[in-house]
């Protein structure tokens, strides 16, 4: 996947829809293909331009916004993220849920631009920035954090990974981690990242499916840059996934905790708040499951993600007033008790959160987040290569 | 036909311009290329093992399906009377449920914690902590929950070639002295055997190309060849080399039907 300037093409998709259309005798085809995103004179995806945008009274707030489940659409309670714009009297947005960066990016670069915010995280950033319109405008662009008075408490070391450019395209949110989760009553592993990888619990594995479990087997065979791997050092991590992937019984795709506490798998790759589920996983007494979340030797892989604006949108100041809202302290108190993440507003109150949480994943230490107390997630060098060759693993995995 | 050029011919055709790089998912200077053809035919192992997989998880499924729903289209066509209506449609009322409902309902049944190991438990046939492992997330899996949802589809094409059937064939058979056993081998299954065909076909076809059943209930171990499309689709960002799998795809079914076609159509000339 090439995220170079729109360059000459034998024949764009746009010609090719456009004349297969008017040959099957209907302009239906034309019409259903790509959304294209054509920036209103003066929005800021023309930086030489003056911004203007009309107030807010004006727009008609019906935000759309393509984010993770679990984060705003009210499934778990998670409408408190934007309970500021709600008891602001905005009208409530219409979530569309996404799974994974990788599809939801996906989607998005095949013409689904029909969004006003999205919740990507940091190693596609820079996919995001470079993602083009078939007019060749920019499908997202800054955000103007004037409008965002709740930016001044953010973590500015955090919210620098979100500036590219120059420009602020991301508001960095929530962060966590990325390690091993077990069950103690059934396994005890070393603490490694070998041990999702370890033949002694064949069938009772479970791997993230994303081509980001290159990173930890990166991490365990001692590869000094696993999101930036040479060839050879790419063939031997390839290798060593396909060698290991039979031992895994499940790819999860957006939760491995109910296989987890239902004793399908014994140990999996896992974000903090699968273990703070798994913990009282349908008991509601944080005693359901002994689930352990590790601290593996090689350090846990550590993440963040940020809100993203599309260009062109309709709902500017709705759109800035609802991120506003997220990144209050009562969002940022709801995520770490709820999920066990962290949130880049730095004004908590440390009596509101659970201590417990904020020790073990040290919640109000952003230094976490730096290489050795964690390995950062990061863009990847040759992410087509990567993708590809973990197709090939999953695909030899029967 | 303008449905046809619409929605299948049009569509392969965009779908062969992607695998050739002739479109492409994002800007590309790279141009027209047969690489991602090559890989496939020539050293990409991978793709192909997982077809063959696939092309045998699918025969197994469509022979399973149609020697279970014969006895089902036999039984409503042949034996029940006025009732078979309304059997077909108690057999039928799955379909009134969601797909994804009935296909996730077998992970509460085959679950390490699911209905049967915990019968197992309970009856001392197995230990606690030990569960039967290839219940869930495998290869039997999806063949179980494949054959499931497909028996009452594939009931009907067999049941109506059997209601269509001229049933003084049958009492000729029986007034020259043949057994039913004789009957049905010498009359009545040569004469269905253009439905089975069918049947065999409105499994075989889809199941070669299923990916929603293989994701939530395969593992890693029920991966199908659909799958594989979808990820390289969605999750890859990989248009070129997904288009070149869905057309692979495409031409081998093209050529089964075309095969299937065929027979069915000799089997109709020999019942005449």
């Amino acid at each position: 996947m090439s995220q170079a300037p729109r360059g000459p093409m034998p024949f764009s998709r746009r010609d090719f829809m456009r004349t297969t259309g008017v040959m099957a005798g209907a302009g239906l085809l034309a019409a259903c293909r790509q959304v294209t995103s054509v920036p209103p004179v003066g929005t800021s995806s023309d930086t030489s331009t003056p911004v203007t945008h009309p107030p807010i009274e004006e727009e008609t707030g019906d935000l759309r916004i393509y984010e993770w489940l679990g984060y705003g659409d009210g499934s778990y309670g998670d409408d408190v993220l934007w309970a500021e714009y709600k008891d602001a009297g905005y009208p409530a947005p219409k979530f569309i849920k996404t799974f994974d960066d990788d599809s939801g990016y996906t989607k998005v670069a095949a013409g689904s631009t029909d969004f006003d915010i999205v919740h990507p995280c940091a190693y596609r950033f820079e996919d995001w920035v470079a993602l083009t319109n078939d007019d060749g405008s920019p499908t997202m662009q800054p955000w103007d954090t004037s409008l965002i008075a709740n930016f001044a408490d953010l973590n500015p070391n955090l919210e620098a990974y979100g500036n590219i450019n120059g420009e602020q395209y991301f508001i960095v949110a929530d962060w966590g981690f990325a390690s091993p989760m077990y069950r103690a009553d059934k396994i005890q592993p070393d603490d490694t990242w070998g041990a999702i990888f370890d033949e002694a619990y064949e069938g009772r594995i479970s791997w993230w499916d994303s081509l980001n479990m290159f990173i930890p087997a990166g991490l365990y065979l001692g590869i000094p840059e696993p999101y930036n791997m040479t060839d050879a050092e790419l063939e031997q991590t390839t290798d060593f996934l396909m060698e290991k992937v039979p031992l895994v019984r499940t790819f999860w795709v957006d939760d491995p905790t109910p296989d987890l506490v239902n004793g399908d798998v014994d140990i999996a790759y896992a974000w903090q708040n699968h273990w703070w589920a798994a913990l009282d996983y349908g008991s509601g007494s944080k005693k359901a499951v002994d689930a352990v979340y590790m601290n593996p030797k090689e350090g846990r892989i550590s993440w963040y993600c940020g809100f993203a604006l599309f260009n062109g949108i309709e709902n500017y100041n709705h759109a800035h007033e609802y991120v506003n809202s997220w990144m209050s302290t009562g969002s940022a108190e709801w995520l770490i008790n709820n999920y066990a993440y962290g949130h880049t507003n730095t004004a908590v109150d440390q009596d509101k959160v659970t201590k417990e949480l904020v020790e073990q994943f040290s919640l109000d230490d952003p230094s976490i987040l730096q290489e050795p107390n964690s390995y950062p997630e990061r863009p990847y060098s040759r992410r087509d290569v990567y993708n590809d060759l973990w197709l090939e693993v999953k695909a030899s995995a029967g | 036909m303008l449905w046809l050029i619409l929605f299948f011919i049009v569509p392969i055709f965009i779908v062969a311009a992607y695998s050739v790089g002739l479109l492409s998912l994002l800007p590309s200077d790279a141009g027209v290329s047969f690489f991602a053809w090559k890989r496939l035919l020539e050293w990409d192992a991978v793709y192909l093992q997982l077809f063959r997989k696939s092309i045998w998880m699918a025969l197994e499924v469509s022979v399973i399906v149609v020697v279970l729903a014969y006895p089902v289209g036999y039984f409503l066509a042949l034996v029940v009377g006025r009732r078979r209506y309304i059997l077909l449609l108690l057999i039928i009322a799955p379909f009134l449920t969601s797909y994804l409902l009935r296909v996730l309902a077998w992970r509460l049944i085959l679950g390490a914690e699911g209905v049967v190991n915990s019968l197992l438990v309970t009856i001392g046939a197995r230990e606690a902590g030990d569960p039967i492992q290839w219940l869930i997330y495998s290869r039997f899996t999806v063949i179980l929950v494949l054959v499931y949802v497909w028996v009452p589809f594939v009931a009907l094409p067999i049941f109506v070639t059997l209601e269509n059937l001229d049933r003084s064939l049958l009492e000729a058979g029986s007034d020259l002295g043949a057994s039913r056993v004789r009957t049905f081998l010498r009359v009545t299954l040569p004469l269905s055997l253009p439905g089975v065909a069918a049947a065999f076909t409105f499994v075989f076809i889809p199941t070669i190309g299923e990916f929603i059943t293989p994701s939530l209930v395969g593992g890693t171990k029920g991966t199908m060849y659909g799958n594989a499309i979808s990820e390289l689709f969605l999750k890859g960002s990989n248009w070129e080399t997904g288009s070149v799998l869905a057309l692979f795809l495409v031409i081998v079914v093209a050529v089964l039907m075309l095969v299937l076609g065929r027979f069915v159509q000799v089997r109709n000339v020999e019942a005449i």
